[in-house]
C-alpha cells in the first residue's frame, strides 16, 4: 500500500461527512424528510421546556447549602416565572422600536441592569418567604446562564432583524436542552437561521457533519483519558491498573504552584504544556458534543474548537479554542466598544476594543459563573476565587492586541517566497503560541495561590 | 456611483488587506470571504473602518453583524441601503 493509497483512505475516513453518495442516500430517508425546519424547530421548542423544568430541579439540589428551607414547590414557582421572563425580553426584541431611546441604544447594558435588579431582589427576599424565596433564588441562579442568550436575542433586535419572529424561534437556543455551559454555543437567532438546513439535501449533510463532531467528541474523551493517565499519571483514571506504570507522571501544575509537590523546573514546564494539551481536549470534547446536537438538528454552525494548538498566532488561537466565548465577547463587548470610541486614533480604538472583551468581558462573564454564590450574595468569595483571573485576562487582552497589530502589519503584503514551505519558522510561531497560553494559563489554575503568589510563580520559571 | 463602482472600489480595498498567502483574484458577489480564507475575521474592522471613511457609515447607531461583512454582496447591501437612504 503506497503512502497516496494510506493518505487517500485516511481522507475518506475521516472526511465521510462529504461523501457524496452517503449524502445522497441519507437524503432520501423518511426521517431526514420528515424533519422539516419547522418540525426540528418545535422538537427544540419542546425540548427546551422539558430541559428547563429539568435544569431547575437539578439546580435546585446543588445549592439546599445557602438555604435552610428548600420546597419541592420552588421549581413549579420559578419556571414559570422564568419563562414570563424571557417571554417578557422576547416581546421587547419583537418591539425593539418602541423601547426607550437609552435602552434601544444600550440593550445589553438595560438588559444587565434587569439581571442585577432581579439579583437584587433575591438578596432582600427574607428567609421567611419559604418556598417563595427558595424560587427567587433559584431564578437568580438560573439568570446568568440565560443572560447572555438574551443578550443574543437583542442584538437581533438592534439589527432590525428580531421583528416577526415567532417565541420559539428563539427559546429553544435560549434554553437549549442539551444544557452547556453560560456561553452560547451557536450565538443567536441570526447565525442559527443562516446556518439551518432548508432541503432534505443540506439536512443529510449537516446531519452526518454532526455524527463526525459526536465521534470526535467520544475521541477526545479517550484521547484525554490516555493523557491523564500517561502523562499526569492519575490514579484514578480508569485506565491507571493498565498503563498507570507506564506514565511519565508529571504533576499536574495546580499542585505545583500550591507547593504540594516540588519538582524540577524543567518539570514544572513540562506540566504546564502538558495543561495546555489537557484543557484544549477538554474543551474540544465538550465543544464537539454541542455543535454535534445543533448540526443534527439542523444548524450547520462553526466547530466550537478547531485545530487550536495548530495556529501560529495568539489571536488565531483565540479564534480557535473557544470560538463561541470568543464571538459572544466580540459581538458583545468589541465590537459596540469599536464603533463608539476613539475612532480617529486606530491604535487606542483597538487596544480600548481588546481590553473591553479579553479583560472586561471576560472577567465579567467568569464573575457571574459565580452563579450560587451571587445570588446568595456572597460577592466577597468570588473575588477571593477570581482575583487571580485579572492577571490572566490582563495577559490576554494584551497578547491579542499585540498579535492583532503584528497581523494587521502583515496583511496586504505579498508573502515572502518561501514562507510556504519554512516549516521550522512555522514551528517556531506554533511553539510561541504554546508558549504564551501555557504561561497566561498560571493565572487561570484553580487553587488558593493568590495573583502576586502566581506573579512568583512566574518568575521561579525563569529561575527568578 | 453605481454598484459596480461601488464594487471595483471595495476589491480594490479588500485586496489591500488580503491575507499574505491568499491573494484576492476573482471573487464572487456570495462567497463568503472569511470561509475561503481571502480574509481573516480581523479584516472585518478593517472593513468597518473603510465604511466609516468612505462612506460615512455610523455603526455606533446601529449594532454590527459580522455576518453582514461576510460577502462582497453583503458588503455592498450596506453600502446601498446608506448611500440611498
Amino acid at each position: 500500500m503506497t503512502l497516496t493509497t494510506l493518505r487517500d483512505t485516511y481522507r475518506a475516513i475521516s472526511q465521510f461527512h462529504e461523501n457524496e453518495k452517503l449524502a445522497a442516500w441519507l437524503q432520501s430517508k423518511r426521517a431526514i424528510v420528515w424533519l422539516t425546519p419547522g418540525r426540528r424547530r418545535q422538537i427544540l421548542f419542546f425540548g427546551a421546556l422539558l430541559g428547563g423544568a429539568i435544569a431547575l430541579f437539578r439546580r435546585q439540589s446543588q445549592w439546599r447549602d445557602h438555604l435552610s428551607a428548600t420546597s419541592w414547590l420552588a421549581p413549579p414557582l420559578a419556571l414559570p416565572i422564568l419563562l414570563a421572563l424571557v417571554y417578557l425580553l422576547y416581546l421587547a426584541a419583537t418591539h425593539f422600536s418602541r423601547l426607550p431611546a437609552a435602552v434601544r441604544r444600550r440593550p445589553q447594558i438595560a438588559l444587565h441592569l434587569f439581571f442585577w435588579l432581579i439579583i437584587v431582589l433575591a438578596w432582600i427576599t427574607p428567609k421567611e418567604a419559604g418556598a417563595w424565596k427558595t424560587a427567587i433564588f433559584l431564578i437568580a441562579v438560573s439568570l446568568p446562564y440565560l443572560v447572555w442568550r438574551c443578550g443574543y436575542m437583542l442584538l437581533s433586535a438592534q439589527r432590525g432583524k428580531a421583528a416577526g419572529t415567532a417565541f420559539r424561534d428563539h427559546l429553544f437556543y435560549i434554553w437549549p436542552m442539551w444544557g452547556g455551559t453560560n456561553t452560547p454555543q451557536g450565538k443567536g437567532a441570526d447565525y442559527l437561521t443562516q446556518c439551518e438546513a432548508q432541503s432534505p439535501d443540506a439536512y443529510a449533510r449537516s446531519v452526518l457533519a454532526g455524527i463526525k463532531l459526536l465521534i470526535l467528541a467520544r475521541l477526545w474523551d479517550l484521547a484525554q483519558l490516555l493523557f491523564e493517565t500517561l502523562v499526569f499519571a492519575n490514579p484514578k483514571s480508569p485506565l491507571a491498573s493498565l498503563l498507570g506504570e507506564y506514565g511519565l507522571g508529571i504533576p499536574r501544575a495546580r499542585r505545583i504552584l500550591s507547593g504540594d509537590v516540588s519538582v524540577s523546573l524543567l518539570t514544572t514546564w513540562l506540566s504546564l504544556y502538558a495543561e495546555l494539551i489537557w484543557e484544549t481536549l477538554d474543551i474540544a470534547a465538550r465543544g464537539h458534543v454541542w455543535i454535534g446536537l445543533l448540526r443534527l438538528f439542523g444548524f450547520n454552525v462553526f466547530r466550537n474548537t478547531y485545530k487550536p494548538l495548530l495556529a501560529k498566532s495568539i489571536v488565531d488561537f483565540w479564534n480557535r479554542y473557544y470560538y463561541y466565548f470568543k464571538e459572544m465577547l466580540v459581538e458583545l463587548f468589541f465590537f459596540p466598544t469599536y464603533v463608539r470610541y476613539f475612532r480617529t486614533r486606530p491604535k487606542l480604538r483597538m487596544f480600548t476594543a481588546v481590553f473591553a472583551a479579553a479583560f472586561l468581558g471576560n472577567m465579567y462573564y467568569h464573575f457571574l459563573q459565580g452563579r450560587t454564590v451571587i445570588a446568595a450574595g456572597e460577592l466577597a468569595k468570588i473575588w477571593a476565587s477570581l482575583s487571580p483571573r485579572l492577571g490572566y485576562c490582563f495577559l490576554l487582552a494584551l497578547g491579542i492586541y499585540v498579535s492583532m497589530l503584528r497581523q494587521q502589519r502583515k496583511r496586504g503584503e505579498a508573502a515572502p517566497p518561501n514562507a510556504g514551505a519554512a516549516l521550522p519558522r512555522r514551528l517556531i510561531q506554533i511553539a510561541g503560541v504554546w508558549t504564551f497560553f501555557s504561561l497566561i494559563h498560571i493565572w487561570n489554575l484553580k487553587g488558593p495561590a493568590t495573583l502576586f503568589d502566581r506573579v512568583g510563580f512566574f518568575f521561579s520559571l525563569f529561575g527568578l | 456611483m453605481s454598484r459596480q463602482q461601488h464594487r471595483e472600489e471595495l476589491i480594490k480595498f479588500l485586496r489591500s488587506i488580503q491575507r499574505r498567502d491568499s491573494a484576492i483574484k476573482e471573487v464572487d458577489d456570495s462567497q463568503s470571504l472569511v470561509e475561503s480564507g481571502l480574509i481573516d475575521s480581523l479584516a472585518a474592522l478593517q472593513i468597518v473602518s473603510y465604511l466609516e471613511e468612505a462612506y460615512k457609515i455610523d455603526f455606533g447607531d446601529n449594532a454590527i453583524d459580522p455576518g453582514d461583512l461576510r460577502t462582497v454582496g453583503t458588503i455592498l447591501d450596506i453600502i446601498e441601503r446608506v448611500t440611498t437612504s
